[in-house]
């Protein structure tokens, strides 16, 4: 057995970093504990080392990942594939391409960052606390990462765990039943997608695949992926009820709940408004977007022929994703649930640009799951200082706060202006890709979509007008503190990358588009395959 | 060697040797007392002898596991003649003894703790969880209806004792009477089924009966549903379910723990060697039957596992349901699905016996906690048991990274492989219901605030009990095949090795 090192293991180097720190630290503790009699190591201890590793699992993935990636070649990157078992076709395969590099790297970034802004906030039990977003912060990078469906799905379900007992111990008071909402609705849809991925394999046997649950076939390992699968429309009769859409609808549902989809939409809310805040910046930031990168990752390759066929539906679900998310983000009293809605909504976007299937909609998906992450992560991150401060989160307890607390409301005035799309920041490149994508499907689809822009500076100025300006008519506001030292650097670091990408997107976008163009081209050419192979199956007239 | 060979009895001897030389030495170290001699100053209380006949028998246990096992890698199959054959040791039946034993020697340890702390500790409890062992390893490898009935009654009237070992309770008495009465009622259905199957087939061996069985027509089948009904009920699986709960709430825990994994190994795997070895096929009207058996375990034994609020009822309805789970291979009856269900077998008692035995190992004083209130706060006082409790109850619902996963994966791969998605649908849709009520214990114990002062330290046998069934819910959570320890436990493997001796 090879010992990973950073030069030949890359990948599996970054992913497992924040989890073996995580089970070092349970370890020691626990030898501490049984040693002195103490409760373990302090909590400074673990609160330096946790921080320290998800800062270095940052630079790591910078240096390693970012770093060493070749924009100009396509493709998957850095690959690793070592057999687990094997008989079954299931592989440890990890590699990154454009799209799970933006991800990644986003992943690394927030997370020491959530880490920070709970420093003070986490009383109880700390420790565990920082154990489950080690081991959260591993199992999200392991599932962007994977190249084999099974592996995926593994971590995909592991994810659930960390994420429900964040939700559940240290949520508000209506944790308990969020946390199991959330986690009954992602296992539902999970278990819809395990049917649908054994049934993808057992076909690809039949049609004289290997038993595979790999992706892709990489030039130097002799086994063939799945995806030569292009022909799976073998039922005969009705083509557009196939076999293809039954499992196209299978692993939409699985992923469009975690999305979330419009009317699967129900257990986002209550998850957001009951997690601590460093579990509402993970799950709005990264977890969502595991979503939206299972469906560009799995759906659309598997099932290209159902992925156009199904693309009107998906884009009449997105737009109403986008206007319903709005109208309703538009009457919450609660700031919480009011960005919670707007995730809703910020995702709708995102579906729409992916069932675009066009260059600029896909590239521009991507961007705005990006950009989501790191806006909305933001406005959890502002709301929850605020709530340190007052214990409340209805937008009518505040008003005026401009005056006690100048700065905050500077950092909340530039992360509105990102969310709803302003020029020079970053929401703006992803909602014009979008929009350009979406106009190219449909323009009539364009059109409703833009009114959703217009909705969110709506909502959102709106909100922001009610909590900053106006009377300071509230005399517990008045002696509000301004942002302590910890609490800027915090947002400072978030600002940076949305003035960056909105003023220069190139570097990101240099990396995303040959990734989402060589999908594109996968896409096009098995729907090809796949009508000729449909039409060899409908009876000669 | 002379005309018989004897060596096919050597697990069952070891067990029955142990079981009657504990007897004997319960009643010897009793009687040795001194008249008179206050009941401070004996050395051997009742407690300590019992504690002492508790570590005699495991020696026993593990001898018969040994021999086992040693079998089970020659690959000797050996039958053992009575005029015509009753047992046969083989891979499949050495394969079950071993599990069986590990199972048994598992509840013999956690008992060693339990029973003085529920004020129980006697002797005779050991030597009738080792007559009941004994009746295991006959049912697992009779070859013969009257071997298997042998050993079904051997396995039972033990366990009939055990239910109601508790004397002083009213619920575990009323559970002995229970399972009793219903027990000899199935007993009855079951040998009915056996003279039907005679009478059809002028057989009592598996041989005599594949050969026999077209030829009796309807007569046959009729004592076949009556026998399957009849080991439907010790495996506990819907319609013939309804002493579970009420076993598993009354009886001591430890027994729970012994009867809930033990009776379900020797269950399903004389099932499947009936099924497998004594039909000529598994034909459409049985199979229909046996996914009736198992789609009824799935929905009822899940869907009232919802509503429980005693941890050993939703234990006993969450057992109904994986007995489900399991049935699910017997319907789809391909190697494949065999070796599934011998694989799940392996792994489902370590995961019930580690749920079971954080139930014991928080009770004390004769108080338990039973009710999921009990477990509230559980963590902030014992965060390494309620974690373990997790992570049994996380592998019991399946979730990936532990074993329990993995025994569902290959039992949905089979199923998929023959084309029964609507068995797979129904499998899957009711584990997601069993996930919401395994997470009320998480809940509880993460998530509310402390409520009962957990007992002392668990007791070092409970420890390596707790910390066998959470390495192995772990291992095979990862390496259900491969083996990268070399420690040669490649389960899925061994599982197959014995699952190709019926083809």
């Amino acid at each position: 057995m090879t010992v990973p090192t950073l030069a030949t293991h890359a990948i599996t180097c970054v992913v497992f970093l924040p989890f073996a720190a995580g089970l070092s630290l349970l370890v020691v503790s626990a030898f501490a504990s049984l040693l002195s009699r103490s409760q373990g190591l302090p909590k400074i201890v673990w609160q330096v080392v946790a921080s320290a590793t998800t800062c270095l699992t940052f630079l790591l993935s910078a240096v390693a990942l970012w770093g060493r990636f070749d924009p100009e070649a396509t493709g998957y990157q850095l690959v690793e594939r070592v057999a687990w078992l094997p008989e079954y076709g299931i592989h440890y395969f990890v590699g990154i391409d454009g799209i799970s590099l933006v991800l990644v790297m986003l992943t690394t970034f927030l997370m020491p960052i959530v880490l920070l802004v709970s420093w003070k906030e986490i009383g109880r039990s700390p420790r565990a606390y920082l154990f489950f977003m080690l081991f959260l912060e591993t199992a999200i990078l392991g599932a962007f990462v994977s190249l084999n469906l099974f592996q995926f799905y593994l971590l995909w379900e592991v994810v659930l765990i960390p994420m429900y007992f964040i939700i559940g111990i240290w949520g508000g008071p209506r944790r308990i039943y969020a946390a199991t909402k959330f986690f009954l609705f992602t296992q539902a849809g999970s278990l819809l997608m395990f049917v649908a991925m054994l049934v993808v394999y057992r076909l690809n046997y039949l049609q004289g695949g290997a038993l595979n649950f790999d992706l892709i076939a990489v030039a130097g390992f002799p086994t063939v992926g799945i995806p030569l699968l292009q022909t799976i429309v073998p039922v005969a009769g009705a083509p557009w009820w196939s076999t293809q859409a039954w499992l196209f609808v299978a692993f939409v549902l699985a992923f469009g709940i975690k999305v979330p989809l419009v009317p699967f939409h129900t257990w986002l809310p209550d998850a957001h408004v009951e997690a601590p805040t460093g579990g509402s910046v993970i799950l709005a930031g990264v977890l969502l977007k595991l979503g939206a990168y299972g469906l560009l990752r799995f759906a659309l390759p598997l099932f290209p022929v159902a992925a156009k066929d199904f693309a009107p539906w998906m884009l009449g679900l997105a737009l109403a994703g986008i206007v319903y998310g709005s109208l309703v983000a538009m009457v919450q009293k609660d700031l919480k649930r009011l960005v919670a809605y707007s995730s809703v909504a910020h995702m709708g976007f995102v579906l729409l640009g992916i069932f675009s299937l066009n260059l600029q909609g896909l590239t521009g998906s991507v961007l705005q799951m990006l950009n989501h992450g790191l806006s909305t992560g933001s406005l959890f991150v502002l709301v929850g200082f605020l709530y340190a401060r007052r214990q409340t989160r209805l937008i009518a307890d505040f008003g005026g706060l401009a005056k006690p607390m100048p700065v905050f409301a500077a950092f909340f005035g530039l992360v509105v202006m990102s969310s709803i799309g302003v020029p020079v920041l970053n929401g703006f490149v992803g909602e014009f890709l979008i929009l350009l994508g979406a106009f190219g499907a449909n323009p009539w689809v364009a059109v409703v979509a833009t009114s959703g822009v217009v909705l969110a500076a709506a909502y959102m100025l709106w909100m922001y007008r009610r909590v900053v300006f106006g009377p300071l008519d509230k005399p517990e506001n008045r002696g509000l503190m301004d942002l302590d030292l910890r609490e800027r650097a915090a947002l400072v670091l978030l600002v940076i990358p949305i003035v960056w990408i909105g003023v220069h997107p190139n570097p990101l976008l240099r990396r995303i588009e040959p990734s989402v163009s060589l999908l594109l081209q996968s896409i096009e050419l098995r729907q090809l395959q796949g009508e000729e192979a449909l039409a060899t199956l409908e009876p000669a007239p | 060697m002379i005309g018989l060979d004897f060596s096919v009895l050597a697990p069952l001897g070891f067990v029955s040797i142990g079981a009657m030389a504990v007897l004997l030495l319960d009643g010897l170290l009793s009687r040795s007392f001194v008249p008179g001699m206050s009941a401070r100053k004996r050395l051997l209380t009742r407690s300590r002898i019992g504690t002492l006949l508790g570590m005699f028998s495991s020696l026993f246990l593990v001898l018969a596991i040994y021999t086992a096992a040693s079998m089970f890698w020659s690959g000797v199959q050996l039958p053992f003649n009575l005029l015509r054959p009753m047992l046969q040791l083989d891979a499949l039946s050495s394969f079950a003894i071993v599990l069986v034993g590990i199972a048994a020697l598992l509840s013999v340890w956690l008992s060693l703790s339990y029973l003085p702390a529920a004020h129980i500790n006697y002797g005779e409890y050991y030597a009738l969880l080792l007559l009941s062992t004994a009746g295991m390893f006959v049912l697992v490898s009779a070859v013969d209806l009257m071997a298997l009935f042998l050993g079904l009654e051997l396995t039972s009237i033990p366990i009939y004792a055990l239910v109601g070992f508790n004397r002083r309770k009213l619920r575990s008495n009323e559970a002995a009477l229970k399972y009793f009465l219903l027990g000899a009622f199935t007993s009855a259905v079951l040998l009915y089924g056996m003279a039907l199957l005679y009478g059809a087939t002028g057989h009592t061996d598996f041989d005599g009966i594949r050969r026999g069985f077209a030829a009796g027509g309807a007569l046959s089948l009729a004592g076949l549903a009556l026998v399957i009904a009849g080991l439907a009920f010790k495996v506990a699986a819907v319609p013939f379910h309804q002493w579970a709960p009420d076993v598993y709430e009354g009886a001591p825990t430890s027994v729970t723990a012994f009867l809930s994994v033990t009776v379900k190994i020797a269950g399903f795997v004389v099932l499947l060697r009936f099924l497998v070895l004594a039909l000529p096929e598994l034909g459409d009207r049985v199979s229909i039957l046996l996914q009736a058996l198992a789609v009824l375990s799935m929905l009822v034994g899940n869907w009232m596992a919802v509503i429980q609020t005693n941890v050993k009822r939703m234990l006993a309805y969450s057992s109904i349901g994986h007995a489900g789970y399991i049935l699910v291979g017997f319907a789809t009856d391909t190697p494949e699905a065999w070796t599934a269900v011998l694989f799940y077998l392996v792994v489902y008692p370590f995961m019930t016996l580690g749920a079971f035995s954080v139930v014991i190992a928080l009770a004390q004083g004769g108080r338990e906690w039973e009710s999921v209130d009990d477990f509230s706060g559980l963590a902030s006082k014992r965060p390494g048991l309620a974690a373990l409790m997790t992570l049994f109850l996380l592998s019991l619902a399946g979730i990936p990274g532990t074993a329990g996963f993995f025994a569902k994966f290959y039992l949905v791969v089979a199923a998929v492989n023959a084309e029964h998605v609507v068995l797979v649908l129904i499998l899957l849709g009711t584990s997601l219901v069993s996930v919401f009520y395994y997470l009320k214990l998480p809940v509880a114990m993460y998530m509310r605030e402390p409520r009962n002062e957990p007992s002392q330290e668990a007791s070092s046998s409970e420890f390596v009990v707790l910390a066998l069934c959470a390495a192995a819910v772990l291992y095979f959570g990862f390496f259900p095949q491969s083996d990268p320890l070399g420690s040669g436990l490649q389960a899925l493997d061994l599982a197959g090795r014995a699952a190709d001796f019926l083809q």
